[in-house]
């Protein structure tokens, strides 16, 4: 499968999973989304746990434009008050819509889980076909212990009442990915 | 508290409680009529049977080794910081989880949904010492609130209505919760379970896999509770099967490929969490997280070594036994397994939690083999269950009468047919032309759902003589395997079949010492009754003779073409019989459609509209699917759709007989199905599923003819 249709699978399976997937030239664009969305959805703050160095002055620079608060560490106190969680994802699988997300750091576990809404950088020339195709790297990734990898296929959801389905029981109520065009920095 | 039932009676009242329930039939309908569609297009692309093989292969590798499996483990998540336990039985996992509690200064603890967990009955024993648990999968921590155990290995709650939840939920907010608010009932759970995330001290969890070579442990979930019950607590404990264990992430990822498309047609769960050793974890004071994997034994490392049920620990937990299961389907899980559900969990019970929860559940299935087609790591659960059945009845030494008798019948042929020709005068003063008038004093009134046919006057094996012809260079020379049906009730469809053969030049033997294929005696348990007349028809019918072996019964067939090597593998010269015998046995369409390939040329046209039951042993026992239908159309017959054909008409022999009102309630739905398709006829291709069907559609009152298709074709020939 050639880079493009792995893109179009990942696409299609996203929107079957209600995740949400837009595109960025660059990084300053996929900021511009996750503040724009924070704002549209009248939340306060960024928790971007995984953003460092020139990446999260420009997150910052972006956020102050518009009064949103950037969380980038002690998350455990502030959980009651993360809007959006902002992460990187390592890959992207396109059969099944999957982010994987290396959580190892509490800091992005917490970001993924306890935010209201989940907006995830899956740089494009990360998408693989399935899971066995990066069978290996997964592999040594575990092998990293201790270590906590997350596969994330949509927001959470339920169907415990009578079957019907709701998301956001626990997790994130939204998962939002924005394809980056370029290298990651 | 779960209690099942352990005698019959009790059963029987739950059953019809069940049955009563019409909130519970409803629900449990329409999940089953959906979960066909959604497990197809989840598996769109996939070869099923396939990575079933594949599946089951690579657990069958993994089963015998998980000594070494665990070793391995062991050492990796030691290496990466966790520490390893390992419970021999239910109570040594856990009193080691109450001491890891206790010795780490623990007050409150939130649970991901484990069925480990369920089935050590964790939760009462933790609470006991006085921990308080909360469950925080939605559905178990409704059945937590209410005190039950889970219907169902993945939706615990599904025998629940909205209205039941919503007064739960208004009983712990203290407000009043609207039923149709479904989504206002899930964040008054997401609220008040976050503040037990946020407060907990440990978290307790289950896990799909446990990784050997990196020492990794996988967690499958949609809500993402299982997620926090792993990060934000100090403490975190798996409770985990020994038969979790994996050799590597491929064996993983391909049951995975499996798990959630086969459990709720998702191509994948919304959360898998590989945890590997004891990540960070800022609330843990000093050196940081403390991570305890328990494995629990309870029997599994000496189950791996029993030489049929080893393939029980193949499980993957996925529950679609369940989902296809038509018991199931009517009385809901709370009737159909104990802790663990469904045609796995009358099998488990019995080495989990023990004969007397086992006794009465397992004698519950209609060998309709629904649950084995779909089962991820082709687990012959039919098998199994009568398996345990067979087992309790001989630990007991309690059989039932009819056990007794249908035995002493059996392994004497001429005897066996001496008391049918008996039962044949004997039941004259009641007959009624084909059926009985009224039902002998031992039928109860139960038994009045459907009219039962009378014995024929004359049997296949005495009409035979009459209509039997030599053919002179005969294309094919074929037995007929009639079975006790065909022979003793049906011999007319027996005749049907030697006339149409006759035209298409195939010379039709009826081996004269045949007798019941055993099937029912298999039914019942009796499996030493089942190889005596296994071994009688080998000699009767030597394979060697013919071409083909037919039958116009498609258990007959299907139990002649699968169980006999199972009952007979061990006798050197029989077992080259049975192997011949294997390959020769083809059913009535098939036979037509592709051995003698009849055309439509032969047959009249407009014959008329007619819809199909599919029989449980055809479809799937021996499966053969797109014949019977072909032939249909060949000869002449506009087939019609019908709702559910490949679903149990309830017959299943002598089940009919023990749950008549199961039996009953399998029969409405489906003639409802097939007078609602607009048919004229009824055509099926196995003479038990004729007597109910032709019975029911009877009682009823119904203008559909039930005809047996050899019957349909013959009448269509020109």
């Amino acid at each position: 499968m050639s880079q493009s249709e792995n893109i179009t699978r990942f696409k299609e399976r996203a929107r079957s999973v209600l995740t949400v997937v837009s595109e960025a030239k660059n990084m300053a664009a996929a900021f511009e989304y996750a503040a724009e969305l924070t704002c549209k959805q009248g939340r306060q703050s960024i928790a971007a746990p995984g953003i460092a160095g020139e990446d999260l002055a420009l997150l910052i620079s972006i956020c102050k434009e518009k009064n949103l608060v950037v969380f980038k560490d002690n998350l455990r106190e502030k959980a009651e008050r993360i809007g959006t969680g902002l992460t990187m994802a390592d890959w992207g699988i396109a059969e099944t819509a999957t982010l994987v997300v290396d959580s190892s750091s509490e800091e992005i576990r917490i970001a993924t889980m306890l935010s209201e809404v989940h907006v995830a950088v899956l740089p494009k020339s990360r998408i693989v076909p399935d899971a066995a195709s990066i069978e290996e790297e997964l592999t040594r990734m575990m092998k990293a212990a201790p270590g906590y990898l997350a596969f994330i296929s949509g927001a959470s959801r339920t169907a415990d009442i009578e079957r019907v389905l709701t998301i956001g029981v626990h997790g994130p109520q939204e998962l939002h990915v924005v394809m980056l065009n370029e290298e990651k920095r | 508290m779960i209690k099942t039932p352990q005698d019959l009676k009790t059963y029987k009242k739950n059953l019809k409680a069940a049955l009563g329930n019409s909130f519970l039939g409803a629900t449990l309908a329409t999940f089953a009529g959906a979960y066909p569609a959604s497990r197809a297009i989840a598996f769109a692309g996939i070869d099923f049977d396939a990575l079933a093989r594949k599946i089951a292969k690579a657990r069958d590798e993994s089963i015998p080794n998980l000594e070494v499996l665990l070793e391995e483990f062991t050492e990796r998540a030691q290496e990466a910081g966790c520490k390893v336990h390992f419970a021999r039985t239910a109570f040594e996992a856990n009193s080691i989880i109450a001491s890891i509690a206790k010795a780490n200064g623990v007050k409150r603890i939130v649970k991901g949904k484990s069925m480990t967990a369920e089935e050590t009955f964790l939760n009462t024993h933790l609470e006991r010492e006085g921990y308080e648990v909360t469950e925080t999968d939605l559905g178990e921590w409704i059945i937590q609130l209410r005190g039950e155990g889970p219907s169902h290995m993945v939706m615990p709650a599904i025998h629940l209505s909205r209205g039941e939840v919503a007064d739960l939920f208004t009983g712990v907010t203290g407000k009043t919760q609207d039923p149709d608010d479904i989504g206002g009932m899930v964040k008054v759970a997401r609220s008040e379970l976050r503040r037990k995330f946020l407060e907990a001290d440990m978290g307790i969890s289950g896990a799909n896999f446990a990784i050997a070579k990196t020492g990794t442990i996988a967690l499958v979930t949609n809500e993402g509770n299982g997620r926090l019950v792993t990060t934000l607590p100090r403490v975190h404990v798996a409770l985990i099967g020994v038969d979790k264990l994996v050799p590597d992430l491929k064996s993983a990822l391909q049951i995975l490929a499996a798990l959630p498309r086969n459990a709720t047609g998702q191509v994948i769960s919304t959360y898998v969490t590989w945890i590997t050793g004891s990540p960070e974890c800022k609330s843990a004071p000093g050196p940081g997280k403390q991570t305890h994997l328990v494995f629990l034994d309870n029997g599994r490392l000496a189950l791996a070594k029993d030489p049929l049920f080893s393939q029980a620990l193949r499980c993957i937990r996925c529950g679609a036994c369940a989902n296809v299961c038509p018991i199931y389907k009517l009385v809901g899980g709370h009737n159909y397994g104990h802790v663990y559900i469904g045609a796995i969990g009358l099998v488990l019970t019995y080495f989990y939690h023990g004969r007397n929860n086992a006794r009465t559940i397992v004698k519950n299935c209609l060998n309709c083999q629904a649950c084995k087609s779909v089962c991820p790591a082709g687990i012959d659960l039919p098998r199994l269950i009568k398996e345990v059945h067979r087992t309790i009845l001989n630990v007991e030494g309690k059989k039932p009468l009819k056990n007794l008798l249908l035995k002493k019948a059996l392994v004497n042929r001429s005897l066996f047919h001496f008391l049918l020709r008996r039962a044949s005068f004997v039941q004259k003063p009641v007959a009624e032309g084909p059926y009985l008038r009224h039902l002998p004093f031992l039928f109860s009134e139960e038994q009045r759902f459907r009219r039962l046919p009378a014995i024929a006057g004359e049997p296949l094996r005495d009409s035979w003589k009459r209509i039997y012809r030599r053919t002179e260079n005969p294309r094919y020379r074929v037995a007929l395997f009639g079975g006790c049906l065909i022979d003793f009730v049906y011999p007319e469809q027996g005749e049907a079949l030697f006339s149409l053969c006759r035209e298409h030049g195939v010379q039709l033997e009826y081996p004269m010492e045949q007798t019941c294929c055993g099937l029912p005696a298999q039914m019942m348990g009796e499996k030493e009754t089942a190889r005596d007349v296994a071994v009688q028809n080998i000699k009767a019918i030597d394979p060697s003779d013919y071409d083909f072996i037919l039958t116009l019964c498609a258990s007959c067939g299907s139990h002649l073409k699968e169980n006999y090597e199972k009952l007979l593998s061990e006798e050197p010269v029989l077992a080259v019989k049975v192997s011949q015998l294997k390959h020769k046995v083809i059913d009535f369409s098939s036979f037509m459609m592709n051995v003698v390939k009849v055309r439509p040329g032969e047959f009249l046209k407009a014959g008329g509209k007619v819809a199909y039951h599919a029989p449980c042993h055809l479809c799937r026992g021996l499966g053969v699917t797109k014949e019977p239908r072909e032939l249909l159309s060949t000869a002449g017959l506009e087939y019609v759709a019908s709702k559910d054909e490949d679903v149990c008409c309830g017959f299943g022999g002598s089940f009919s007989v023990d749950f008549p009102e199961i039996s009953a309630e399998l029969l409405k739905r489906k003639l409802d199905n097939i007078e609602a398709s607009g048919a004229e006829t009824l055509v099926t291709d196995c003479p038990g599923c004729v007597l109910q069907l032709r019975g029911g559609m009877e009682k009823r009152g119904g203008k559909i003819k039930v005809k047996h298709i050899v019957e349909a074709v013959a009448e269509q020939k020109k």
